[in-house]
């Protein structure tokens, strides 16, 4: 009896250490997601007594700030419209959107060191601060971006390809979150009252007001949620896997009739382009020679090639749900350090010939967001590695001791570097003789794709997606106006000026 | 010649000045962060610390050999719980200061009446019989509170039956277990190279079984059953040693849950909450989800004593004061408190351990598992690491009759040991 005894010691014991493992767990690793969700009542609470922490720019500029005016602390977001989606705002109303809510524990300092220093401040009656955010993002040239896509729907990202650091992510129309608990009229609601009825008036807040606009949706985010036909922009995935597959087709002729004819469908062709090589038919953005390639690679080989640039296979609810809806992992401290985006998306199922055909041109039902297409382009300017998109550069506490540090991190390798060379070249010949010309930068060098791509909404999304210098590149852009004509004609200058403002400064 | 028990005595001071020192400290931080009631707040300390000690020196006086670490420990939670229910409703910091002084009479009674505890043994029958009454006196006179029908109330203060019912249990089983050891080990026969339990397993198994039942449906107390039945499991096994009678009960367990899931809606809603509490967080996931912002609000460190939230979680001061201890002291906070149960169960096991016979093994064995299977159960609970059951955490949760039955545990587990370590010198 003595043993069993022993063994139920043990086994007390051990119930006991998982216990206390667990409850490590729920307090170390799931906490910093607890502690921002939105059902958590700490954070408004918090907030009362602390004073929020600012969030800066790559050059010092601040996104958004407490400012006290006449005794009353207010949160300030000098570049309004511009940042609206990405920083988002905190309201008593609304809760906390974008970067406000996902720094939260940053901004309200809200770790260990924090909540010592909390008690130690309470008790000598000081404020409180909480941490400073300092992003990768350029606030001016976002602005910039904002201001060239001038009031149309649509989108601009930058990165830096070789650190994956985020320089824009602009999403149009915007917003002005100093303005989102303002009432900005009333409506008149009947309501019944012991059987009579009666009417009040409502306030209509700027949120409520902005928040029934669905034909523009200013709340979304475009640049990393959009879900977009990626037109002729996938060319450049399609070129990646027939090099991947056979070098050789590069010297390939292939020759463009006008059309190509697949199970009976025609595909047809912006122009006769005649006898083209693959830097031909990149650079004038050829159809039938792409559907060619695509017919080459199959849908195995144009799913692989998707796969290694980051693309997933959505079931079809996927395609038709919302994009804010993408699922994310509640309890992944990795959010904190770099972005939530939507993938690009391939259908599940088998394709078809004529499937894969327009897939292979961007036309088949494949859903790309900005950023997935300036992390393809990235990928490319970078020899092949894309690297994981971040905005988060370090966390600061009020005195500038460092709190968090964020380096930069490969998330795959997408081909050789041998491949994006090729790709490049021809990318560059896009930019000096064919469909990017409204791209070209004097004195330097640019690699660039253009996409049109139809869509159920009227005209096409006009698509550039592109890098500069060619060689040794500092940025990659993407930029999508939805419903506006040609890529080559509408989208290829608001790159060109955004590359212009961050290499030449103007 | 040293005095008998001089020792245990000795060190068993040492051990509380550093405890009432905690509970000063505690005191302090009270005084300057939450509550300005300074002369409240002296009495609040300075009794509870000068009666533990008080209780020490009348055992030295009578010579008594028990366990010394067990009051200690026992003080260290108790001041846990007084300092956290002033901070968090000093209404009911003022109801558990007068049963925690009724709790420690309580203490001193057992081990001046109860002190050759054997005589139980005798009285199995009669002690099953008078615990099962009281155990179905709420049913008819009692009255519903937390969805649990297990209170009577006498106006003045109501007790709950079942948190005294338990010490019954497992004195009957400890007695019956004692005296059918060997026939329940060998088993009364075999059926395909297996031993099959006799009657004197079924026997005890069933009417826990039952009365385990019982509490669910009629007192639709599903933590406190739980607890029963697994006590007699873990006695079943200290007896025994055989697995297959744990397995087997366990089996017959989960089949009553599951039944007990199928015909009452409250038994299924738990274990929906438990998988999922974020699908309900506005409603029946509210209290579990509030639980756990506020563990995870305390970090390594704690938020600091009056300077977390945990008035945010209903019912924090019974079930959920866990979660608060660990909002406010932090990890650390929150695996001490761990740390000061598994150290009770040490003391407890050693005890059984050293114990002359079955029945004081099995009893102090006993006793032992049914603490630590109750404070497991319920932090485990209030961590979403098993479904919630609502019941109290020993000796720290708000509540008389929890309060005042754990101290007569204490003063059974103390009655033995002092048998068992003069045996030992």
């Amino acid at each position: 009896m003595k043993n069993n005894l022993r063994r139920l010691g043990y086994f007390f014991i051990s119930i006991f250490l998982a216990q206390m493992i667990y409850l490590g767990y729920i307090n170390i690793y799931m906490g910093p997601a607890l502690a921002t969700d939105p059902h958590n009542r700490r954070l408004a609470a918090a907030e009362a007594g602390i004073r929020r922490g600012t969030i800066y720019d790559r050059n010092g500029r601040i996104l958004a700030g407490d400012v006290e005016e006449e005794g009353i602390k207010k949160r300030v977001y000098p570049y309004k419209d511009a940042t609206a989606q990405l920083i988002g705002f905190v309201s008593q109303r609304y809760g906390r959107t974008g970067l406000e809510s996902l720094y939260d524990t940053y901004l309200l300092a809200m770790d260990d060191g924090g909540s010592v220093d909390k008690v130690i401040k309470h008790l000598l009656n000081r404020p409180v601060y909480g941490y400073d955010v300092y992003l990768t993002l350029d606030a001016d040239l976002q602005k910039k971006a904002v201001s060239l896509l001038g009031g149309r729907r649509g989108a601009v990202v930058a990165i830096d390809p070789a650190t994956g650091a985020i320089l824009v992510l602009a999403s149009t129309p915007g917003y002005d979150p100093n303005k989102i608990d303002q009432v900005v009229g009333k409506n008149t609601e009947k309501y019944e009252l012991n059987g009579k009825q009666s009417e009040r008036q409502v306030d209509i807040t700027y949120f409520d007001h902005i928040a029934k606009d669905t034909e523009n949706s200013p709340l979304l985010d475009r640049a990393s949620f959009g879900a977009y036909p990626p037109g002729s922009t996938f060319k450049l995935i399609t070129a990646a896997g027939i090099l991947s597959q056979d070098a050789g087709a590069v010297k390939d002729i292939y020759n463009c009739t006008g059309s190509i004819t697949v199970d009976g469908f025609v595909l047809k062709d912006n122009k006769v382009h005649g006898q083209v090589d693959f830097n031909d038919a990149l650079a004038q953005s050829c159809n039938s020679a792409f559907a060619h390639y695509g017919l080459i690679l199959g849908e195995e080989g144009i799913r692989l090639s998707s796969r290694s640039f980051g693309f997933v296979t959505g079931a079809q609810k996927d395609f038709e749900s919302e994009p804010e809806s993408v699922k994310y992992d509640r309890f992944k401290e990795e959010r904190l350090k770099y972005i939530r985006y939507r993938p690009g998306m391939l259908p599940e199922g088998h394709l078809t010939e004529t499937e894969i055909a327009s897939t292979a041109i961007g036309q088949g039902r494949i859903l790309v967001s900005p950023m997935q297409m300036a992390l393809v382009v990235a990928g490319i300017a970078n020899k092949g590695a894309v690297m994981t998109p971040y905005l988060l550069t370090g966390v600061k506490t009020a005195k500038g001791a460092v709190k968090e540090r964020n380096s930069p991190a490969l998330l795959h390798t997408a081909m050789t570097p041998a491949i994006a060379a090729q790709i490049t070249t021809a990318m560059q010949e896009a930019v000096t003789r064919g469909t990017a010309s409204a791209a070209s930068l004097a004195g330097i060098p640019v690699a660039g794709k253009t996409g049109s791509a139809q869509n159920p909404g009227g005209e096409t999304h006009a698509w550039f997606v592109g890098f500069a210098p060619a060689q040794n590149p500092r940025i990659a852009v993407a930029v999508i106006v939805e419903n506006s004509g040609a890529g080559g004609r509408e989208a290829a200058p608001v790159a060109r000026a955004i590359m212009a403002g961050y290499l030449q400064g103007r | 010649m040293e005095k008998i028990g001089y020792e245990q005595r000795r060190m068993e001071m040492k051990l509380l000045i550093p405890a009432a020192a905690y509970l000063a400290a505690g005191a302090m931080a009270i005084y300057l962060w939450v509550l300005k009631e300074p002369r409240i707040i002296f009495a609040g300390a300075v009794v509870p610390a000068l009666a533990f000690m008080l209780v020490s020196l009348i055992w030295q006086f009578r010579g008594f050999r028990g366990d010394p670490f067990l009051l200690p420990v026992t003080a260290l939670l108790s001041y846990t719980s007084l300092i956290f229910l002033y901070r968090l409703q000093p209404a009911y910091a003022y109801r558990q200061f007068v049963w925690l002084m009724v709790g420690l009479l309580m203490l001193l009674l057992t081990t001046r009446l109860l002190t050759n505890y054997r005589v139980l043994a005798e009285y199995k029958y009669l002690i099953a019989a008078s615990g099962v009454v009281i155990l179905l006196l709420p049913i008819f006179f009692g009255v519903e509170m937390g969805g649990a029908k297990s209170w009577l109330d006498f106006k003045l203060f109501s007790l709950q039956p079942s948190e005294f019912v338990k010490i019954l249990v497992v004195i009957f089983l400890a007695s019956f277990m004692a005296e059918n050891r060997l026939a329940l080990t060998r088993g009364s026969g075999t059926v395909l190279g297996m031993s099959l339990p006799g009657p004197q397993v079924w026997g005890p198994l069933l009417g826990m079984w039952g009365i385990a039942l019982l509490l669910l449906v009629f007192q639709r107390d599903l933590g406190t059953a739980l607890i029963y039945f697994s006590t007699s499991l873990a006695m079943i096994y200290i007896a025994t040693a055989r697995l297959a009678y744990v397995g087997f009960g366990t089996a017959f367990f989960l089949a009553g849950a599951w039944v007990a899931g199928k015909m009452f809606q409250h038994v299924a809603a738990r274990f929906t909450i438990w998988l999922d509490p974020w699908s309900y967080i506005t409603g029946k996931g509210y209290q579990i989800a509030q639980s756990l912002f506020a563990i995870s609000a305390g970090g390594v460190t704690g938020a600091g004593l009056g300077d977390g939230y945990p008035k945010f979680i209903p019912a924090v001061h019974t079930d959920f004061i866990f979660s608060a201890i660990t909002e406010e002291l932090g990890l650390m906070g929150g695996v001490g408190i761990i740390l000061l149960y598994l150290f009770f169960i040490y003391r407890g096991f050693r005890i059984a351990i050293s114990a002359r016979d079955d029945f004081s093994a099995l009893l102090a064995g006993g006793l032992t598992a049914l603490m630590g299977l109750q404070s497991f159960i319920i932090i485990a609970g209030v961590i979403k690491m098993l479904p919630l059951t609502g019941v109290t955490l020993p000796f720290v949760s708000y509540g008389g009759s929890s309060l005042v039955a754990n101290f007569i545990i204490l003063g059974m587990l103390m009655n033995i040991s002092n048998e068992a370590f003069a045996n030992e010198k």
